[in-house]
Parts: C-alpha cells; sequence; structure tokens
C-alpha cells in the first residue's frame, strides 16, 4: 500500500510539471531530473551525507551519554530539579544562530561545532524524557525495594533505571529525528567547506546559490534518508531493549 | 538468643499514627500473635489495617507506642518479615524466575542458591513451569501467585499481607485462598492479613482483629476455632456459616459507629 501511494504522487508531481508553462518549469523539476541530479552529483552527495552523518552521529551520542548523567542527578530531589531546570531551559531557547558564531570562535567551523550544535538540540528532550522516567517509578515497587532493605544503588540501577527505559526510548526518538536536523542546520551555520569536510547543509547553500534547483531535490532527498537511518536505528534498539516486558510491543496472542 | 516460645512474635503496645501533622490513623492499637498465629484485620476503609501491616514491616515509623517483632523493633527485623502487597508489585523486565529471586539479589545471596530457592518457591504456588515468562503473559492470579512466591523466597517468620486477592474474581481468591493455606501448612510462618471479605477473613485466619474508623481502633476479637486444614468443604460447614454472620454483624455495627 505504501509503494501504490508513493506510484500515485510521483504521477500527481508529473502532472503538475506538465501543467506549468515552460518559464515556470524550472520551479518544479521533474522527477526524472532529480533522479539524474542524483547520479551526477552522486559524489558529493555521498561524501556531504557521510561528514553530516558523523556530526549527527557523535552530536547525538554525547547527548544521549551526558542526558543520562543529567536524569540521574535531576532524579535525586525536587530540589535539584528546581534550580538547574531553568537554566536548561535557557540552553534550549538560545536559537543555535546565535550560539553558532559563539561556537566558531571558541571550536573553529567544522566537525567540532557541527556535534555540539547537534548536541545542543538533542539533549534537552532526552534530559527531560528520562529525568521523568526515573522520578515515575511505581510507588508500591519502591516500598518494596526498600523493605527489602535496598541500598541507594541498587534501587537506581536495579529499579529506577529499567522502569525509566520507555521514557529514555521516547526521548531517543525525539532526538533521533533532530540529530541529523541538527547536523544539517549546524553545517549551514557553523560548517567548515574546506577539503571535503562541507555537510549537506554545505551543499544546500551551494546548490541554492547555483540554482541547481534538482540537485536541491536530490540534496533534500538525501537529507531525509540519514534521517529515517536514525529514526530506524533507534526504533531497532528500543524494540531490542523493550519488545520482551513492555505492553507497548504487546502481540494480542497472549 | 534464647526466646521463649510462648512470648509472643509480634506484640504491639498502645501504637499510634501519624502523618506528619495529619490526622491521628492509629490510637493506641495493642494486640499481640503467638507464633504461628493467622491474623486478620478487617474494618471500614480509613480503619488504619494496612497502616498496621507498614509499621510492623518497618516501612514506617510509629509516632507513639512500642512494637516488638521476634523480640526486636521493627527495623531490625526485616529479614524475617516478608510483604505481599495488593498489586502483584512484579519488575516487568525480569522474568518470573528473575522476579522471585529479587530479594535475595538485593541482600547479595549467591546465584546458585538463588535459583534453587526460586524454583522450590515457584513450585509451591504451582508455576514451576511459568519460570521464564515475563509478568505480563500471566493472568491476575498467576502474578498474585509470583508475588508470594517471591515473598517466601526468604523463608520469612512473619507474612504480611494488605489485600492481596482483592482486585481477584471469586473463583480465583478462594483458590488462592486455599494454597495460601496449604502452603502454610508446610512452612510455619505467623501471618497478618488484610481484607475487606468476611468470608475470606474467616475462611483464612484463626484470630480476626475488627477495627473502627476515625481514628482506627481495636473494636473487638473473633476467634475462629474451625480446624486446620480447611477445604471447599469448610465453607459448606454451619460453624463457618454462622461466624460469616457473626462477623458481618459486627462489621455493620461499626460501619454506624462511624456515621
Amino acid at each position: 500500500m505504501p509503494l501504490a501511494t508513493g506510484v500515485g504522487m510521483i504521477a500527481v508531481w508529473y502532472a503538475i510539471c506538465l501543467a506549468m508553462s515552460p518559464e515556470q518549469r524550472f520551479l518544479l523539476p521533474a522527477p526524472h531530473e532529480v533522479a539524474r541530479a542524483f547520479v551526477e552529483k552522486g559524489p558529493a552527495l555521498w561524501n556531504a551525507a557521510l561528514n553530516t552523518g558523523l556530526g549527527a552521529l557523535l552530536g547525538f551520542g554525547i547527548a544521549v551519554a551526558l542526558s543520562f548523567v543529567m536524569a540521574l542527578i535531576l532524579s535525586l530531589s525536587s530540589l535539584v530539579r528546581a534550580s538547574l531546570y531553568p537554566y536548561l531551559m535557557i540552553l534550549q531557547m538560545t536559537p543555535i544562530i546565535v550560539m553558532a558564531p559563539i561556537l566558531i570562535l571558541w571550536v573553529g567551523p567544522g566537525l567540532k561545532s557541527v556535534t555540539i550544535i547537534t548536541f545542543l538540540i538533542c539533549f534537552f528532550p532526552m534530559v527531560v524524557n528520562t529525568t521523568q522516567g526515573l522520578i515515575s517509578t511505581d510507588r508500591n515497587l519502591v516500598d518494596f525495594f526498600r523493605m527489602c532493605k535496598a541500598t541507594k544503588m541498587q534501587e537506581v540501577f536495579l529499579l529506577r533505571v529499567p522502569s525509566a527505559l520507555p521514557y529514555f526510548f521516547t526521548g531517543l526518538r525525539i532526538a533521533g529525528t533532530l540529530a541529523t536536523i541538527g547536523a544539517i542546520v549546524g553545517d549551514v551555520f557553523a560548517g567548515n567547506s574546506a577539503g571535503g569536510q562541507g555537510g549537506l547543509g554545505f551543499l544546500t547553500i551551494i546548490y541554492s546559490a547555483q540554482f541547481q534547483i534538482g540537485a536541491l531535490f536530490a540534496t533534500a532527498a538525501v537529507s531525509c534518508l540519514l534521517g529515517f537511518v536514525f529514526v530506524a536505528g533507534v526504533i531497532a534498539l528500543s524494540w531490542l531493549a523493550l519488545h520482551k516486558w513492555h505492553d507497548s510491543f504487546s502481540q494480542s496472542d497472549v | 538468643m534464647t526466646q521463649d516460645a510462648q512470648a509472643p512474635i509480634v506484640e504491639l503496645a498502645g501504637v499510634e499514627k501519624r502523618y506528619g501533622d495529619g490526622p491521628l490513623i492509629l490510637d493506641k492499637v495493642s494486640f499481640a500473635a503467638q507464633r504461628g498465629d493467622f491474623i486478620t484485620l478487617i474494618g471500614p476503609s480509613g480503619c488504619g489495617k494496612s497502616t498496621i501491616l507498614k509499621v510492623i514491616s518497618g516501612l514506617n515509623p510509629v509516632s507513639a507506642g512500642r512494637i516488638v517483632v521476634d523480640g526486636m523493633n521493627p527495623s531490625g527485623a526485616v529479614e524475617k518479615l516478608a510483604f505481599v502487597f495488593q498489586e502483584p508489585t512484579l519488575l516487568p523486565w525480569r522474568t518470573v524466575r528473575r522476579n522471585v529471586e529479587l530479594p535475595m539479589r538485593l541482600h547479595g545471596s549467591d546465584e546458585a542458591a538463588r535459583a534453587g530457592i526460586a524454583a522450590r518457591s515457584l513450585a509451591l504456588v504451582g508455576l514451576a513451569d511459568r519460570m521464564d515468562y515475563y509478568p505480563r503473559q500471566l493472568s491476575g492470579g498467576q502474578k498474585m501467585r509470583v508475588s508470594i512466591a517471591r515473598a517466601l523466597s526468604v523463608s520469612p517468620k512473619i507474612l504480611l499481607l494488605d489485600e492481596p486477592f482483592g482486585a481477584l474474581d471469586e473463583m480465583t481468591r478462594d483458590h488462592l485462598n486455599e494454597e495460601l493455606l496449604a502452603i502454610r501448612q508446610q512452612l510455619a510462618w505467623t501471618a497478618f492479613f488484610v481484607t475487606h471479605s468476611v468470608a475470606e477473613a474467616v475462611f483464612l485466619s484463626n484470630r480476626i482483629i475488627v477495627m473502627s474508623a476515625n481514628p482506627g481502633r481495636v473494636h473487638s476479637e473473633v476467634r475462629v476455632d474451625l480446624p486446620y486444614p480447611r477445604t471447599e468443604e469448610t465453607r459448606q460447614s454451619p460453624g463457618y456459616q454462622k461466624l460469616v454472620g457473626d462477623v458481618s454483624k459486627t462489621l455493620r455495627s461499626v460501619e454506624r459507629l462511624k456515621r
């Protein structure tokens, strides 16, 4: 069925192309023109996708690790949360366009800046979700652990962390979709084009300056594809971690 | 430590409890349990029956009065106690076997010993063939059985059960009542059981403590002299049915008292 929808959409696309006057036609390249741009710009797109993918993966990975630590700290008490949340919000609300020049000054343009920008975008939703998970542990289970004289460490790692996993993966899914967007935006504002280090954001700037609409479409398609790869990876991970026990993966045959 | 065999295993003397500045929940509650007693606490909601279990377990400290559990104060006797909650309170990411092993894991006993005891506990509740299932693959009654097996895994001297069968249908509840008594024939523990069901209270216990509410006080005690082992036939006996009637009447008078 999704295949049929796709074919239908391409047909509509062609229909719109044919309906347009020759002067307007450059606005919307026909599918085969995009495909040609794909082939022509293949090596450049592949290289850019690798660069962007690397920045996205690094920023995402660091965000996951640090957000986990931060969430553990935040879950300690409501006092800690009240004193730290406002500053985390500031971090989230500062627009990337403002952060970019500062980052370029501090670490220089290129992979480092792109990674940090991706990190900044992914960090907050991860922290919020994981913290919520860590403090939403079933009250009875906490009582049970206390009755068994469990240590604080046992309570955190045998109870709170596993029961926060569904929340953690919700955050991971949000961050996963944001990671490639973050890396591309980061590339636009703080990328380094020298020596083939440019990413998809850099290609976007070039192609739009050169009015290569077909190539722009191809770049957009590659960006989407990269995003899909990320999300698929996250979904696979959450399936691995949760499918055996969590209700969200329950089969109806039980 | 030599303990007088006749000394009560659990004794409450003038126990009072309030949470923070809140209203008095328990007011001068005093009673003693002998080894092997099966005591059911029954009474209108808000009479503090569950609170009594919590203070015996050492989870909540008392505001006034004294509790002695096996010659110690409750927090020192934690290893002699096991608690069965209203809900099964299983960890959904652990298999049945690993749920039953959890209290031993928390106490740091080694893996081989854990596996053996878990298998034995699960056999007692008839779930030996469900060891590698996850909780969500079990029915409500089976989950409760796992919860009981988990409590038994620490070989408790005292079992605290807080309305464990309240959420189950009547058939399952009757079955589990019989199973619980059958297990008690094999492992001698003293039980404190909270329920809203008079029939369940009479079937299980040798002593029923009826409580009144606001604040929670001991209203009266009913002795159940029906012989163990008790079975389905016990439920048909005139002695049982008379006791159910009597306790219901007492409970109704306590409810009226409340208004």
